[in-house]
């Protein structure tokens, strides 16, 4: 008798598992990454940039400053800082801009770069230091993830390195 | 330097440990999970082991603690030879789990007249407490940025006494994230499974000594 | 009727061909079913792709029924798809950014495609931090398709219906060894050591821990020998240069040099993460291998022809293969006894192995022309589009 019911439950699993795998390319495999995508992950920050901290309004344009990106133990990198301005289409052919980076109400860096027209083409811009808290930088371009600047989709990513010992 | 309320700072410690626990478990995971996965099953044996590496942890940290007391706000701020004790600290850890992985050094009979090494790994339970005392020392000591600011809080205290207090108060807030680690303990261990917690053990041992001759070198050639 | 003769790999036809063409007829419609929209809305190329691709699926799944064998024929569909997945994924790359380097801008923008290897390291980051190790983007956009979730939701649901045999039926890479071990008609290398096996696991463990420390799928960054043939991080210092060094020698040593010299799956057998982790699934997949203990004689051929050493003589004398068995049936085929049989967990092994393997094909080979269909015809469209533009 058990064994009946375990050939039974076996052949069903083995009927549910062929039903499963005719769902997967109408059902199965949307519903799976939509609930994955409404889970509420993140990517990480070396990556992502973090999160936006605050957002300067510009005519036409903003300046998103984000917090500090620190890496984790072990990790290789430097902690930085990113800034993005989008979005790209709307940005004058120059940028020269004094950026509040850690929110105290004065300007820290002075950033200064030229938008290409074509986003495809590189670019290399300027970092000047307005405190000693940061480290000037020149012809910086898409360096490292810590050091960077160059167009991501419609917006201009910039990352400026933050002291180590911060 | 400002005095803070010692019960503002325990209560501190105790959250700011809680809330970095999860980093303290990933940091720590690569050492401890192969280390106990090669040893016998058993909670209870577990329990013992994990309570010895915790205990060298919080060792670590006290000493630590006293330290950056005695030194001041200098040691978190500015020390930049930070770096010089994390490449010395992987080192030591690859070294460590090297050996617990191979079992070198073999034992020796009682006739060799040689003192016993500092790390025995594998059989008898003695050699497993000189492990575990030496690998939970030596993440104790690996100065990590959740570390740091407790260093940070810990320098504002009004005396060394308080300083170490707030160490073991942050160290209790991490180990609470190592408790479900002793479920390792129900794990069925047959040959397979040790034999591949010695070879993580082994593997993990070359990632830590290239990350730590890696970070000695740049030292070195950047200063 | 089917016939009683044994099902080996040279043996006569199996099954009549009217009733073979019965039991493919399913698969021809879900075929259909998968090419005709790409059908309808493609250009002449991938229209051409999608028909031969179709009728490809369709005439090994014949095969497959008409002689009553599996591996073979799943192993044409395997190093098709081995060989097809770069020529389709590098040229991609090449028409959209010149190279098959990824820029640092490209990481940073989350146009990474997600590749399902990096799964495992995702697990503890994202349970203790919600945090995504990987420089994709969480949902599809224009230029990245193959987001993170996508991805996932592919994997997973095909793992519900694979288990492990995604190894056999549905990974993009290990169709690369599987034709270099295919080409030798002897081992050099006879005798591999059975602890290798366990390399795999030790492997995962390492990089899982690792990937929770530094925040960084290590496997993709260090370690993944397919780096070679698809994409990786550009060259521009000393570390990526040695990262890039290190994937190209384990390329050349364990989906080259090694399945030649030993006939095996050396890099999915003995070093794959994914692979161990994609064992774990066989745990509740209701499929399996196993040996009638009545008709085993003991003569080894199974453990010979098994190409992750996945099956042992203290498994054989259990009735059993390990866990980390690929269900790509060489074991069955090489069994001149009839004792190696496909088989539905809680059956009766001397059951019906025939039920047991028809009822496992028809999901596998599904999912087979679902996913692996349309990565060989993109590769067929771009051998065409390449050889009509020259």
């Amino acid at each position: 008798m058990r064994k009946r019911i375990l050939a039974v439950a076996g052949y069903v699993a083995a009927a549910l598992t062929l039903f499963v795998a005719l769902s997967v390319p109408f059902v199965l495999m949307g519903g799976i990454a939509k609930a994955f995508a409404q889970a509420g992950f993140n990517l990480a920050p070396v990556y992502s940039g973090g999160t936006v901290a605050r957002t300067i309004e510009r005519n036409g344009y903003r300046i998103q400053v984000y917090q500090p990106v620190r890496p984790r133990p072990f990790q290789n990198g430097e902690p930085f800082v990113q800034v993005a301005f989008v979005p790209a289409s709307a940005l004058p052919a120059q940028i020269c801009e004094e950026i509040d980076l850690d929110g105290y109400g004065r300007p820290d860096v002075r950033v200064s770069f030229a938008v290409p027209s074509n986003p495809q083409t590189p670019m290399r811009g300027d970092v000047q230091a307005l405190n000693d808290r940061y480290d000037t930088l020149t012809g910086i371009g898409a360096d490292s993830y810590s050091r960077f600047l160059a167009r991501t989709g419609d917006r201009i990513v910039l990352r400026i390195p933050l002291p180590r010992h911060d | 330097m400002t005095i803070l309320p010692f019960t503002m700072a325990a209560g501190e410690a105790l959250a700011l440990g809680f809330a970095t626990g999860p980093v303290c478990v990933a940091t720590c995971g690569p050492v401890v999970v192969p280390w106990m996965l090669a040893q016998s099953e058993g909670v209870r044996r577990h329990g013992l082991q994990l309570g010895l590496f915790m205990t060298a942890r919080l060792t670590g940290y006290l000493l630590f603690g006293a330290a950056v007391w005695l030194a001041g706000a200098a040691i978190p701020r500015a020390w930049t030879g930070r770096s010089w004790l994390l490449g010395a600290v992987q080192v030591l850890l690859a070294v460590s789990l090297a050996a617990y992985a191979t079992g070198w050094p073999r034992r020796r009979p009682k006739c060799a007249q040689r003192p016993e090494p500092l790390v025995q790994i594998g059989e008898p339970m003695r050699g497993k407490a000189r492990s575990a005392l030496a690998l939970g020392f030596l993440t104790g000591i690996n100065i990590c940025p959740p570390f740091l600011v407790a260093g940070v809080r810990a320098v504002q205290l009004d005396s060394l006494s308080a300083s170490l207090l707030f160490f073991a108060l942050f160290f209790v807030g991490t180990a609470v994230w190592f408790l479900p680690l002793l479920s390792l303990g129900l794990l069925r261990r047959t040959p397979a499974v040790v034999t591949v917690a010695r070879a993580a053990a082994l593997l993990l041992a070359c990632w830590y000594g290239f990350s730590g001759v890696l970070v000695l070198i740049e030292r070195v050639i950047y200063g | 009727m089917a016939s009683q003769a044994s099902p080996t790999m040279s043996a006569p036809a199996f099954r009549s061909v009217g009733r073979s063409m019965l039991l493919t007829v399913p698969m021809a419609l879900w075929s259909l079913l998968m090419f005709t929209p790409s059908f309808l809305h493609a250009g002449p190329d991938s229209r051409i792709a999608c028909g031969v691709v179709a009728a490809f699926m369709t005439v090994l799944f014949y095969q497959m029924m008409r002689t009553g064998t599996t591996y073979r024929w799943r192993r044409y569909f395997f190093v098709a798809l081995g060989l097809l997945f770069p020529v389709g994924f590098i040229a991609s790359l090449v028409a959209v950014r010149g190279s098959m380097s990824i820029p640092i801008e490209r990481m940073v923008s989350g146009d990474t495609p997600f590749c399902y290897m990096v799964t495992p390291m995702l697990i503890i980051p994202a349970a203790l931090t919600r945090t995504l190790i990987f420089p994709g983007s969480i949902l599809p956009t224009a230029s990245n398709p193959h987001s993170i979730a996508a991805m996932i939701g592919i994997w997973l649901a095909m793992t519900l219906v694979l288990g492990k045999a995604w190894c056999s039926y549905a990974c993009f890479f290990g169709g690369i060894e599987e034709g270099f071990a295919a080409l030798p008609k002897h081992a050099r290398i006879r005798k591999l050591d059975p602890r290798f096996r366990l390399a795999p696991w030790a492997i995962l463990l390492a990089v899982v821990l690792l990937s929770a420390v530094m925040f960084e799928p290590v496997y993709c960054m260090w370690l993944c020998p397919f780096k070679t043939v698809t994409e990786f991080p550009a060259v521009r210092d000393a570390e990526t240069a040695l990262q890039f060094g290190i994937f190209v020698a384990l390329f050349l040593g364990l989906v080259v040099a090694l399945p030649l010299l030993t006939k095996k799956r050396t890099q999915c057998g003995f070093f794959c993460p994914f692979g161990a982790f994609q064992s774990l699934f066989n745990k509740i997949n209701v499929f399996d291998i196993r040996f009638d203990r009545t008709k085993c004689v003991d003569c080894g051929s199974c453990r010979s022809a098994c190409p992750t050493m996945a099956i042992t003589a203290e498994s054989v004398r259990e009735g059993k293969t390990l866990l980390n068995c690929m269900k790509c049936g060489a074991c069955v085929d090489s069994c001149k006894k009839d004792a190696a049989v496909w088989h539905v967990k809680g059956t009766a092994v001397a059951g019906k192995p025939e039920r047991a393997r028809l009822l496992f094909l028809y999901g596998a080979w599904a999912m087979a022309t679902m996913f692996g269909g349309s990565v060989l015809a993109h590769g067929v469209a771009t051998l065409i589009h390449f050889v009509a533009r020259n």
